[in-house]
């Protein structure tokens, strides 16, 4: 499945880099996170709650960056496992400056489903996506408010 | 009900029924056995991927568990078998991977069984399985049979290149047919795919296998279509233990549809872990196990050609499929798309040259196997498509064009049977006869009158035809040893005169909704001239009837019945013998009548209770003869049956949305005779809501990765009752000139005939309404109807 | 952990200690031994499941056992007026051969009696509406909803 999308926020591609390279604040602003570690400077352990119409589960798995380019982009290449099927994903994060205090963010990545994730979820996690992506958005926003 | 003669050819009510509408019937997972485990798998989420290590750790040690096994412990058991052998074009045989009963190198495809966890409660196997740790390497998974053939495709099984697990031809030589199309006047060409069905039987697979180590004996309950079958594939090729230490018992089965025709691998390794643990172990497929594990149907990719001369006859039939078998070869598997599905595309028509070429293909899917219909519905589904395409694009009228190249009738008995250039030889048929019925009963000339007005107010209406034949009865067994079958395809009835004259018998065919109980005991009681009540029907237990072959192919009446009949004159000989004794006349001068034994031209006579009785208490009986009155016979059919019928679908479509209503539905059946009618027609209908359920509702979606996208009921749609008007049904009877009873077979005709009517029904909507659409792929949802319509 | 619960499943009273998590249709199956109800998947789509709780049609695979404390239950054994007595439905399931394996009657016919108690005189389009959360794969539903009109017939003559 295709994740596509962006948005605008209103801070400098400087302040938003910094956001996502603290693992304190994205364990924050990441939908679901229960836990985020971090393993090295790419990569980090997580466990996460999802919940996708009648199935929710918990994921326990990597994520890792690759191609990072300081306050252009990243790959975030995320393997997550749970009882209920694996999610694995490749997506690449963007940032372009649109003005002194302002930054686009574009993500574009293919989300592979397998198990009862795919049998039962797949329907589901389009939507899922879209309302876990405006999550993270918003409490972006937050976390970049004064 | 307690009429003696003139039982066949009546609607009696279903004997079974008072158990099952109470809620006594008894299912598989009904069965809880004295010190029961229960089982739970770890199966692959993955369609194609290396299992690099299992973590039992963790699982062995949680309450309840009694047992682990994995891959490893069953390395050395023979994987389960495949029941007819095809070979290629070039003579080789079809490559023949091994199916094992759990994974430990490589699972290939989602639901592929790595783990089995047996623990005392279901709720703590379940637990335990998921505390099993796999790490797996996932690996590239391929879907689509005619992609998986490319080079460079993943590769399913190491042993099959490309992924074919044989090609094959049949018919005219390709060179003679190649030449008949290219001189036909007109050609029509279709492109389709018959997409693939999940069976759906509502009654989830379930086994319980026990052992009784005192006397070395165990006991298989399994949800399946044939016992005796599953008790002999599963003892002498899968677990090497000798067949008579094994009772295999079908209860109560909720629906097979031929997806309980198969040995699985679960019903193997159950019995071989009853045997390690000294416990019966039990396992019941949840409905998501069923979606991925139970044999799906069809899946077909197919292009075929029909020529035609200038004044419409048929000159030439080309096909070519790409058949999908799965990641395994499935007990019947390799016969469905070859020698079931070729052997049909004569249909009902003289086309002259016919020939078909098949490459059967290994993908990481679901296993594909026989379902209701199997073959059969693919063929007729080709045939009946082109013809109402041709009809549409050579602007005839589809019931002429059909009249134009019917074979014409024939009796089998004062005249030949006909000889089809597919290998089959039909037994009898009169196929204009269905079609008119159809006709009449539709009233056609109205409905084109009523088309005409609805299009000039913007209404989309339209008719589909469909004209079918089937091969049933299955079948003869020097045939299709011939052709590659592992077994014969006999059946075996034995009755059993009990000493006061009830009757009770023990047939090999197995019922699971057919309501044999009272089709075959309305047999027997008619014959011997006794109520009903006096006849009991036993199926379904290897212990119980000494041997059988299931009930598939819609073959338990015309294989099993005539079994059933053959025991029956070997009772009334005898009994004529005994009757002779007690007359003091020659057995010659005895003859049997409305249930009594009567000396030609006198009055003496004797009840058939009476004779029993003597039977079984010899006091004064012929010399030399044996007492008792206990005959078993085995019937191998001569030929196939061949059931045929006309199905007319009417169909409204919004030009809109696309949706569309299926309002009327004709289903003309020649079944030949017939012993229930009521019976019958409720076969008719399951099978044309069925057939209808693959032409607008149902399809198993896989995505690249092989996972199955609509795997529970949220998401395949499965039909409703709120989709169907009521089905319009008549019958017309040509009997079947080779067995004893006459009859055909009706389990798979409603499933054969539909499927095609419907979808024609829609195209011939929308060419009223002036889009020339030449296809519209399975099922045909809203938005696939709408689309069509904005080309 | 277990929880006590209390129900009258046709006519007869039950206390048991059960876990939390045991499902209503998995207590009637395994504990009370009432198999005549039937699971055929496990999303609450099939109905083969259904059963009456506190008179009204439910299926009893979508309840836990504890959500039943207290209430009353009917099962198919249970639906008939006696032993030796049929409920019009199961009458006009036999007449009109509305069923065939089996597997599913035991829900159609407790969903149907859920219509006719609030619908004694549907029309053909209310039964099969009424119906449309019981999956058969026998009938083609036909002979199910003439069963239906059967019992619906059957049921005005024993009122008048």
């Amino acid at each position: 499945m295709q994740l596509t999308g962006n948005h605008v926020v209103e801070a400098s591609p400087a302040k938003v880099w910094a956001l996502l390279m603290d693992t304190d604040t994205l364990a924050r602003i990441v939908p679901g996170v229960t836990k985020l570690e971090k393993i090295d400077d790419t990569t980090f352990k997580s466990t996460l709650g999802v919940k996708l119409g009648p199935v929710s589960a918990a994921f326990n798995g990597n994520l890792q960056m690759e191609n990072v380019m300081e306050e252009k982009g990243f790959t975030l290449k995320i393997q997550q496992n749970s009882k209920v099927g694996n999610a694995s994903a490749a997506i690449e994060i963007s940032l372009t400056p649109l003005e002194e205090t302002k930054t686009a963010i574009a993500f574009n990545g293919d989300v592979k489903l397998s198990g009862m994730l795919a049998t039962m979820g797949q329907r589901l996690i389009g939507g899922v996506a879209n309302t876990l992506s405006k999550q993270f958005f918003s409490n972006m926003e937050k976390e970049l408010l004064p | 009900m307690s009429t003696t003669h003139g039982l066949i050819g009546k609607s009696v009510k279903r004997v079974e029924d008072r158990r099952f509408i109470t809620g006594h019937g008894k299912y598989t997972d009904d069965i809880i056995l004295p010190g029961q485990t229960y089982a739970s798998f770890v199966r692959s989420p993955y369609a194609h991927a290396k299992i690099l290590s299992v973590d039992t750790n963790a699982a062995a040690s949680m309450p309840g568990v009694v047992a682990i096994f994995t891959g490893a412990d069953v390395e050395n058991v023979n994987g389960v078998p495949c029941g007819w052998q095809v070979n290629f074009k070039n003579g080789h045989h079809m490559k023949e991977p091994k199916h094992p009963l759990l994974v430990a190198d490589k699972a290939k495809h989602v639901g592929d069984a790595i783990a089995i966890v047996i623990a005392e409660s279901q709720a703590e196997a379940v637990d335990a399985a998921e505390a099993i740790v796999v790490e797996y390497e996932e690996l590239p998974a391929i879907v689509d049979a005619s992609k998986a053939v490319e080079d460079g495709a993943p590769q399913v099984h190491d042993s099959a290149p490309n992924n074919i697990c044989f090609d094959w031809a049949l018919g005219n030589p390709i060179e003679e047919v190649d030449a008949a199309i290219a001189a036909s006047a007109h050609v029509t060409t279709l492109d389709f795919v018959n997409q693939r069905l999940v069976p759906n039987a509502i009654e989830p697979r379930a086994y319980n296998a026990s052992y009784d180590q005192y006397n070395d004996k165990y006991t298989l309950y399994t949800s399946t279509q044939n016992p005796h079958l599953i008790r002999l594939l599963m003892c002498a090729f899968v677990l090497g233990i000798p067949e008579h230490r094994v009772r295999v018992v079908g209860p109560d089965v909720g629906g097979g549809f031929g997806s309980k025709i198969f040995h699985y691998t679960e019903e193997a390794l159950l019995t071989w872990c009853t045997h390690k643990l000294r416990r019966p172990v039990k396992w019941t497929s949840t409905r998501s196990e069923s979606f991925l594990l139970d044999a799906h149907g069809r899946d077909h990719i197919t292009k075929a050609d029909m020529g035609f001369d200038a004044s419409g006859n048929i000159t030439a039939l080309r096909v070519k499929t790409y058949a999908n078998l799965g990641a395994y070869l499935s007990t019947f598997a390799s016969c469905v798309p070859s020698y079931l599905h070729g052997t049909l595309l004569q249909g009902l028509y003289t086309t002259p040259k016919i020939n078909i070429d098949l490459v059967a293909v290994f993908t990481n899917t679901t296993a594909v196997d026989a379902y209701r219909g199997a073959g059969r519905p693919e063929a007729t589904y080709l045939l009946e498509r082109l013809l109402d395409l041709a009809a549409h694009e050579m602007n005839m009228d589809p019931a002429e064009l059909r009249f134009k190249n019917f074979i014409p009738p024939f009796d089998g008995v004062t005249q030949p049977g006909y000889q089809t250039q597919v290998a089959l030889q039909y037994d009898s048929g009169n196929y204009h006869g269905v079609l008119e019925k159809g006709l009449a009963m539709l009233g056609y000339e109205d409905f084109r009158k009523a088309q005409k007005e609805a299009a000039n107010n913007g209404k989309l209406l339209g008719v589909g035809f469909s004209t079918y034949i089937e091969a049933c009865g299955i079948a003869p067994s020097a045939v299709v040893g011939s052709l590659g079958a592992r077994a014969g395809l006999y059946e075996v009835g034995h009755v059993r005169v009990q000493p006061s004259g009830k009757i009770s018998v023990y047939t090999g065919a197995h019922s699971h909704g057919q309501g044999h109980e009272t089709t075959f005991a309305q047999v027997v009681a008619d014959k011997l001239g006794l109520p009903m009540e006096d006849v009991e029907i036993v199926h379904g237990d290897s212990e119980a009837v000494a041997f059988g072959m299931g009930t598939y192919g819609s073959r338990s009446l015309a294989v099993g019945g005539s079994a059933i009949i053959k025991s029956l004159e070997k009772v009334i000989e005898k009994g004529k013998k005994i009757a002779a004794h007690k007359f003091e006349a020659n057995p010659e001068d005895v003859d049997f009548v409305e249930g009594r034994f009567v000396v030609k031209g006198t009055h003496h006579s004797a009840p058939f209770s009476d004779i029993a009785l003597r039977a079984y208490v010899p006091h004064h009986y012929p010399a030399g003869l044996e007492p008792g009155l206990d005959f078993s016979s085995f019937y191998d059919p001569a030929n196939f049956t061949y059931p045929f019928g006309c199905h007319i679908a009417v169909v409204e479509v919004d030009k809109e949305t696309g949706k569309v209503q299926l309002t009327r539905f004709v289903a003309v059946d020649d079944v030949g005779n017939i012993i229930n009618p009521m019976i019958v027609e409720g076969q008719i209908h399951g099978g044309v809501v069925q057939g209808v359920g693959q032409a607008l509702f149902e399809g198993a979606e896989y995505d690249e990765n092989g996972q199955l996208t609509n795997g529970s009921y949220m998401d395949y749609c499965m039909p409703r009752a709120d989709d169907f008007p009521m089905i319009e049904t008549a019958s017309q009877v040509t009997p079947c000139p080779h067995n004893p009873l006459g009859v055909k077979g009706a389990g798979e005709a409603g499933c054969i005939g539909s499927t095609p009517a419907v979808v024609n029904a829609v195209i011939d909507a929308l060419w009223s309404g002036g889009h020339k659409v030449k296809d519209i792929r399975m099922p045909l949802t809203s938005e696939r109807v709408w689309r069509a319509m904005q080309q | 952990m277990s929880i006590r619960i209390n129900v009258t499943v046709n006519g007869v009273a039950f206390s048991h200690e059960v876990e939390p998590r045991l499902l209503l249709v998995n207590y009637l199956r395994d504990v009370l031994r009432l198999t005549g109800t039937h699971v055929g998947c496990d999303t609450s789509s099939c109905g083969a499941c259904t059963i009456h709780v506190n008179g009204k049609a439910t299926k009893s695979c979508t309840m836990l056992a504890v959500q039943a404390d207290g209430c009353e239950i009917t099962t198919i054994e249970g639906i008939a007026p006696s032993d030796d007595e049929l409920h019009p439905l199961q009458e006009g399931f036999r007449e009109c051969h509305g069923l065939q394996c089996g597997f599913c009657t035991p829900g159609m016919i407790m969903t149907a009696a859920d219509i006719l108690q609030n619908n004694p005189n549907p029309s053909e389009e209310e039964i099969r509406v009424g119906l449309e959360g019981n999956f058969c794969r026998c009938t083609g539903y036909h002979n199910i909803v003439k069963s239906v009109q059967y019992a619906a017939h059957k049921m005005k003559e024993v009122t008048v």
